[in-house]
């Protein structure tokens, strides 16, 4: 029998079930990851794992079986849980060292000499033992992971459950984080199960699971996987059938076609599901706009912009310029300073030093920007429209807002609805929509008032893979056939492939600004654009 | 511009009514929450619970106790010993103890005087002195003072002497001066909350027209509130008269409302979670409130305090009120409490709008 079993297990949040059926085991020593969008369930299948809510169904580790938070209260003392969220368990006003003693003690060790030497054994390896006095709200994101994972192995747990502990944190930090995990590994045969948010990921994982809107859809080692779906990938070809689907860099058909096979990744697993369960998506269109625009060949220039927040120095001296009709890609990790620049180009935080010029004006007060409000689009992060209105209603606000006529407004949102594929959606509340039509419904939001340019702060994170590829088709056409230019943000690095250009941030400061191609160029080893900003970051160390 | 205007309003006003958690909390503070206060704080002696000992045997002891009756006191309970009547004074079932020892019968027979003892539970203190009060008048009644006047009095403006109507009217007041203040901040911090601030900001709309339309809307649904608690709680269940003119209440109500929520605009400026404002609020509202008047007469406040109460809006609004209400006073009289509720409020709202200004 396998360490760790889970069988049959269904989790219910009022009346909702949000992960049916799982099963899943582990051996001693493996690393176990769960890969899929935001809401599929492996978030709850691992709480449900760690014993902290209630669940159907049974799980057994080591032996010893549990079907009830109640029942796997004496389990606790061998399991170790991070939830999601980067620094959720620290307390920042609490020193490196002051943490790894009060959770040794909330978890009642033995202060002795081994104790001692595992502490600065688990420091050393998360590269902290420098920064032993310093409190954890003045670590970087990075460093903050690595101490909640340390923290979190303190106790010695058998069983290690880590929700998305590398989601936002930068290259190196990730690799470090691996690092320790297969330290541990080693020396005490945990069993590690962990969800994460990147795909490449999954290769240095024993075996992944992947979730699909509350099922588990395939489970093996990656190469095992993309191997189930090797036959039905192409190189991206014009589609004909439903039973084939393309996107930029891929075609997807449970049908043969006339056109040379491309190695899947494990994205595949999810288009070709969906294909294979019939699962309708729909086309993205853009039509062209209705206004006339001249639009400036320079529709942004910055520079040297600062923005300090006390001592601390989120943009420093940024140079930088988006001409139209180019997706300019922000990339950088969580803290790096990429929603920070975005509000200062909006005016939503002061500039403190630096020039910025906007569709050709110089913007030096917020009496510069009023006018050029009518030509900006900006979707915040998580897509933050009006919870209480429907889809419609919210659309018609905007619309208002825009001073956009009662007939115009109600026509283009048809139109927006139907080409983006949420028509079925208009009289929903934005909280009941899946997660890719909210993104999507927030871009039109955006583009209600036909504008030249668009600012996108993170509007992809916890996407899941099919609406992820619509959202870059999306903004893909709306590049050619508006001649929009688009900044967006995001920190998964393989995004980088849909941009024309990319900037890289690191800790406030520019690494690199190069076009994709020159960057392969640059780096010809390179596997993965992960691979190439790996270099940067080490670079600057 | 008026067509942006309204559009603001509506989205302020669907928002409103969607969530209907926010609706149930207005609607009971204008109807529930007016009724308990009017019905339920009882400054007159009702309803007391009296008990005795009676060592006498009866004779001007009964004659005493049979003047105790309904509705300010229950029947009197006999008691064996002081110590029971004791006891049940300390367990609270008792408020007035009347002990009426064997001599004092014999005493005020003998020399013409004598005495009783009396217990109080003085911890609901208005209620016992009041008690104490007509115990002493009824005693009065038996007694030769040798001075022939009579008192004859004409109570105006609220012939019954009731509280009851006075309360609800100053509670209703209260909560007018609290949701204009937390549902105006709550209409700014909550787009703060969500994230939908940065979007809000970003709009080509002046934002002197984003924050007049956002409390513009708040102060609509407080006058919706006025209505229903006017209607169905002061005229309705407490006949409360209404001597003086309707119309003017309803605007010196919304002169006011504009008033709270100008208070509302400075709270929203200065918090970033619903939890700060409900604080906030609460640390403003307080003051404004007990130096209105609204639950201790201003002449009888500390005169540093009363000097104070001449900056709180509330205390013109509701001697405002009360002219309206019961003394009935002449609209050209009333000049002295619009200029009071119009000129505080023009300050307030003013104040909230630069301070709520400045981050946009």
């Amino acid at each position: 029998m396998a360490k760790l079993e889970i069988r049959d297990v269904t989790v219910k949040h009022r009346n909702v079930t949000v992960i049916k059926d799982a099963r899943l085991y582990a051996e001693k020593g493996e690393i176990i990851g769960l890969i899929g969008a935001d809401g599929a369930g492996k978030s709850s299948l691992m709480h449900a794992v760690a014993g902290v809510i209630r669940f159907e169904g049974e799980i057994a580790f080591g032996g010893r079986r549990f079907g009830s938070p109640r029942e796997a209260e004496k389990l606790k003392p061998m399991i170790g849980l991070m939830p999601q969220g980067i620094g959720l368990v620290l307390y920042k006003n609490l020193t490196v060292s002051e943490h790894l003693s009060f959770f040794s003690k909330i978890r009642n060790l033995k202060e002795d000499a081994s104790l001692d030497r595992y502490r600065k054994r688990l420091l050393k390896m998360a590269g902290l033992e420098r920064f032993t006095d310093r409190p954890a709200g003045k670590l970087s994101g990075g460093m903050m992971q690595k101490l909640s994972l340390i923290c979190t192995l303190i106790h010695r747990p058998s069983l290690l459950v880590l929700d998305e502990p590398t989601t936002g944190v930068d290259p190196l930090s990730r690799r470090e984080l691996w690092k320790i995990l297969e330290e541990i590994r080693e020396s005490e045969g945990t069993i590690t199960l962990m969800s994460t948010a990147y795909m490449q990921e999954a290769a240095k994982m024993d075996r992944v699971y992947l979730f699909d809107s509350g099922t588990i859809i395939a489970s093996g080692t990656a190469e095992e996987l993309t191997e189930t779906v090797k036959e039905y990938v192409y190189d991206p070809v014009p589609c004909k059938s439903e039973r084939c689907l393309s996107t930029s860099h891929y075609t997807y058909s449970l049908d043969p076609l006339e056109a040379l096979h491309k190695k899947p990744t494990l994205e595949a697993l999810f288009f070709i599901n969906a294909l294979k369960r019939g699962v309708e998506i729909p086309q993205i269109e853009v039509s062209e706009r209705e206004s006339e625009e001249p639009i400036a060949q320079v529709v942004m220039e910055a520079k040297g912009l600062t923005k300090r927040f006390g001592d601390f120095v989120a943009d420093d001296h940024i140079d930088m310029e988006l001409k139209s009709g180019e997706i300019l890609g922000l990339l950088g990790a969580n803290g790096a300073g990429k929603t920070t620049f975005i509000k200062m180009l909006l005016g939503l935080y002061p500039i403190d030093e630096g020039e910025l010029t906007l569709l050709g004006k110089p913007i030096r007060s917020a009496k510069d920007r009023q006018g050029l409000k009518a030509r900006i689009g900006y979707v915040s992060q998580h897509f933050s429209l009006y919870k209480d209105m429907t889809v419609r209603e919210n659309l018609l606000y905007f619309a208002s807002m825009h001073r956009i006529d009662a007939a115009k407004a109600s026509s283009r949102i048809e139109r927006y609805a139907k080409e983006l594929g949420f028509e079925s959606y208009m009289d929903s509340l934005p909280t009941e929509l899946p997660l890719g039509i909210n993104q999507r419904f927030s871009v039109a939001a955006a583009l209600l008032h036909e504008p030249v340019v668009l600012f996108l702060d993170e509007p992809t994170s916890g996407v899941d893979a099919i609406a992820r590829s619509q959202f870059w088709q999306m903004l893909k056409l709306l590049k050619q056939k508006w001649g929009i230019a688009i900044l967006i943000t995001t920190h998964y690095m393989s995004e980088a492939e849909y941009c024309d250009r990319v900037v890289l941030l690191k800790e406030g400061k520019k690494v690199a600004d190069d076009s994709v191609e020159n960057l392969y160029r640059k780096h010809p080893g390179a596997r993965s654009f992960e691979e190439i900003f790996l270099h940067y970051y080490e670079d600057g160390r | 511009m008026i067509g942006t205007f309204f559009a603001l309003v509506a989205k302020e006003l669907i928002g409103f009514f969607r969530s209907w958690g926010l609706v149930a909390i207005v609607l009971y503070s204008f109807t529930l929450d007016i009724y308990i206060t009017g019905a339920g704080i009882e400054m007159q002696a009702k309803n007391i619970a009296v008990g005795y000992v009676d060592e006498t045997g009866g004779g001007m002891s009964r004659k005493i106790l049979s003047r105790l009756h309904m509705p300010e006191f229950q029947k009197p309970v006999m008691f064996t010993s002081q110590e029971a009547l004791s006891q049940s004074i300390y367990n609270r079932e008792i408020m007035v103890g009347l002990i009426f020892e064997s001599d004092f019968e014999k005493s005020l027979k003998k020399y013409g005087r004598s005495s009783i003892d009396l217990l109080l539970d003085s911890i609901a203190a208005t209620q016992s002195f009041q008690a104490l009060q007509y115990l002493q008048n009824i005693l009065l009644d038996y007694a030769d003072i040798g001075i022939p006047v009579e008192l004859k009095i004409h109570k105006l403006f609220n012939p019954n002497a009731t509280t009851s109507q006075f309360m609800a009217m100053a509670e209703m007041l209260s909560v007018i001066t609290l949701l204009g203040v937390i549902l105006t901040a709550a209409v700014f911090v909550r787009e703060k909350e969500n994230g939908t601030w940065d979007i809000m900001l970003l709009m080509p709309i002046d934002p002197k027209l984003i924050i007049l339309a956002k409390s513009f809307s708040q102060v609509l649904i407080i006058m919706g509130g006025v209505v229903i608690a006017t209607g169905i709680v002061l005229f309705g269940i407490f006949d409360v008269p209404i001597n003086g003119s309707i119309s003017a209440f309803f605007l010196l109500s919304f002169f006011y409302a504009f008033t709270s929520a100008g208070i509302g605009l400075f709270v929203a400026a200065v918090s970033k979670s619903m939890l700060q404002v409900a604080q906030i609020s609460i640390l403003i509202m307080m003051p404004l409130i007990f130096l209105s008047g609204a639950w201790t007469p201003i002449h009888a406040m500390h005169p540093l305090l009363q000097e104070l109460s001449l900056i709180s809006p509330l205390r013109y609004y509701i001697e405002g009120s009360e002219s309206i209400f019961f003394r009935g006073t002449d609209v050209a009289d009333l000049w002295s409490y619009f200029a009071g509720v119009i000129i505080l409020g023009s300050v307030l709202y003013f104040y909230g709008f630069r301070k709520i200004g400045r981050l946009f």
